[in-house]
């Protein structure tokens, strides 16, 4: 048996199972996170997929073993208890899913895209999306949903940056 | 997945143990791109697998004396966002943004890719361009050969089973040379090469001709090839369009494609051509670049 233990979704989690263990199968079946979905199981279609360290990864593709003592978001660390997170608020006005099986991959791609560059191009979208199949929507409705998101989310830290010159200056 | 055994080796010394210890019995699990895709479907499992994933010794992007190092760790997406690499070699970052998505590209590694050794690598062309060599360790010791040898057919390298690939070395004399990767599949994304090339040369200003040009074919022979009479009719040939069209007509007459489900042999033929021109072309441009870069 393999003993791991993470930060997944900012709270310490640990199990004990055996050394064939993806990291998809940890979350879903020991931690009941649900969310991850399994789809090919071979990291072609990014249902699984999840942010390692800050990276988007294929958790089908990883052992447990290989995350023991790295922090890991899924979708249901994205949203807080009182709001959605703006990239599932800006999904959600978009229209971009339907059935919602790739969704949870596809919202993890584009939060691993914002954390790094909160103003991308179509083309830069596209590439962070590619790994990501979904077979309902196609994919326009995906890329206005993230272009939305990155306003959102440039105007939330405008919002900051000025609450805390506010402070800052404050007497 | 079947059952197997699992260790994880604490660093380089302990992982080259380890192998020495377990031998054939033991699979090198690195980024796990490939292999847990292999051991998924797998009949017979490994008995061990020698987590090497976390060795910091060979996460390491350098220039050191004998050339630039990059170790066998490093991740695609780690080539694409080297500032050494992207200002040196471009074509590096070319093939390494063609592999996978950016969630295999977070996880696989270089030395993943040239292990695997499949065909259609896209790590490899270019960095047969470049003259690349490889360092592998064991418990004798650590040895230098030409990547070109690692490759000896479809998935088959000439590393025994207690070898660890530890970095891959583009030699000093290489440094800057102008190379260009190019790769036709069926889509952009997530799609394996049809074909994928890489060339490089110096330029020869005063004459304006090719000095030790490099052409390398993927995914047209069992393994990565290098295109010897392309390269012979280059050499200190001036530099034209035509010269480049030129070459890629003799690469074509060199590669050895097969026919299988995703393209014909004489459709692979024909990119071969096209890419290995437009890869010249590429890597002119890239000279003339920098070369305006040295002028400012």
């Amino acid at each position: 048996m393999t003993d791991v233990t993470m930060i997944v979704n900012g709270q310490v989690r640990g199990a004990s199972v055996p050394p064939e263990t993806t990291l998809l199968q940890l979350l879903r079946e020991n931690f009941n996170l649900t969310g991850a979905k399994l789809g090919c199981d071979v990291g072609d279609c990014g249902a699984c997929t999840v942010i390692v360290d800050g990276h988007a990864v294929n958790s089908c593709l990883m052992l447990a073993g290989q995350a023991d003592g790295r922090q890991i978001l899924t979708i249901e660390g994205l949203a807080s208890r009182d709001r959605l997170h703006p990239i599932q608020k800006a999904f959600e006005n978009n229209g971009a899913l339907q059935c919602g099986f790739c969704g949870p991959g596809v919202l993890l791609s584009a939060k691993a895209l914002l954390d790094e560059n909160l103003n991308p191009s179509t083309q830069e979208i596209r590439d962070a999306l590619s790994g990501n199949l979904c077979r309902c929507t196609g994919y326009t409705k995906m890329i206005e949903a993230v272009q939305d998101a990155g306003r959102l989310l440039r105007e939330e830290s405008r919002t900051q940056i000025t609450h805390a010159r506010t402070e800052v200056t404050a007497p | 997945m079947k059952a197997f055994g699992y260790v994880l080796a604490e660093d380089l010394e302990h992982a080259i143990a380890l192998l020495g210890e377990h031998g054939a019995r033991a699979k090198i699990l690195a980024g796990g791109t490939d292999l847990l895709v292999e051991l998924k479907h797998a009949v017979h499992n490994p008995e061990i697998i020698v987590d090497v994933s976390r060795l910091r010794e060979l996460k390491d992007i350098a220039i050191v004396d004998d050339g630039l190092h990059i170790g066998a760790l490093v991740t695609h997406a780690e080539i694409m966002n080297s500032p050494i690499i992207r200002t040196m070699f471009p074509a590096l970052v070319e093939a390494a943004h063609s592999i996978g998505a950016v969630q295999t590209r977070n996880l696989g590694t270089l030395g993943g890719n040239l292990v695997t050794c499949v065909p259609s690598m896209d790590s490899g062309p270019a960095l047969i361009a470049l003259d690349a060599s490889v360092t592998v360790a064991n418990a004798e010791g650590q040895r230098r050969m030409p990547l070109a040898d690692l490759f000896v057919g479809p998935r088959k390298t000439s590393l025994k089973p207690a070898d660890l690939l530890i970095d891959i070395v583009i030699p000093k004399e290489n440094l800057g040379k102008p190379a260009a990767f190019e790769k036709f599949g069926l889509r952009k994304g997530q799609a394996l090469a049809l074909v994928n090339v890489g060339a490089s040369f110096w330029i020869d200003r005063e004459k304006s001709v090719f000095v030790a040009p490099r052409i390398a074919l993927g995914a047209v022979a069992p393994t990565v090839i290098r295109a010897p009479k392309a390269e012979a009719f280059l050499d200190g040939c001036k530099i034209s369009a035509e010269a480049m069209a030129e070459a890629g007509r003799i690469s074509a007459m060199e590669a050895k494609p097969i026919s299988d489900f995703r393209a014909s042999a004489d459709y692979r033929r024909d990119l071969v051509a096209v890419l290995v021109k437009r890869a010249l072309t590429n890597a002119q441009a890239l000279a003339t670049v920098k070369e305006k870069e040295l002028v400012a």
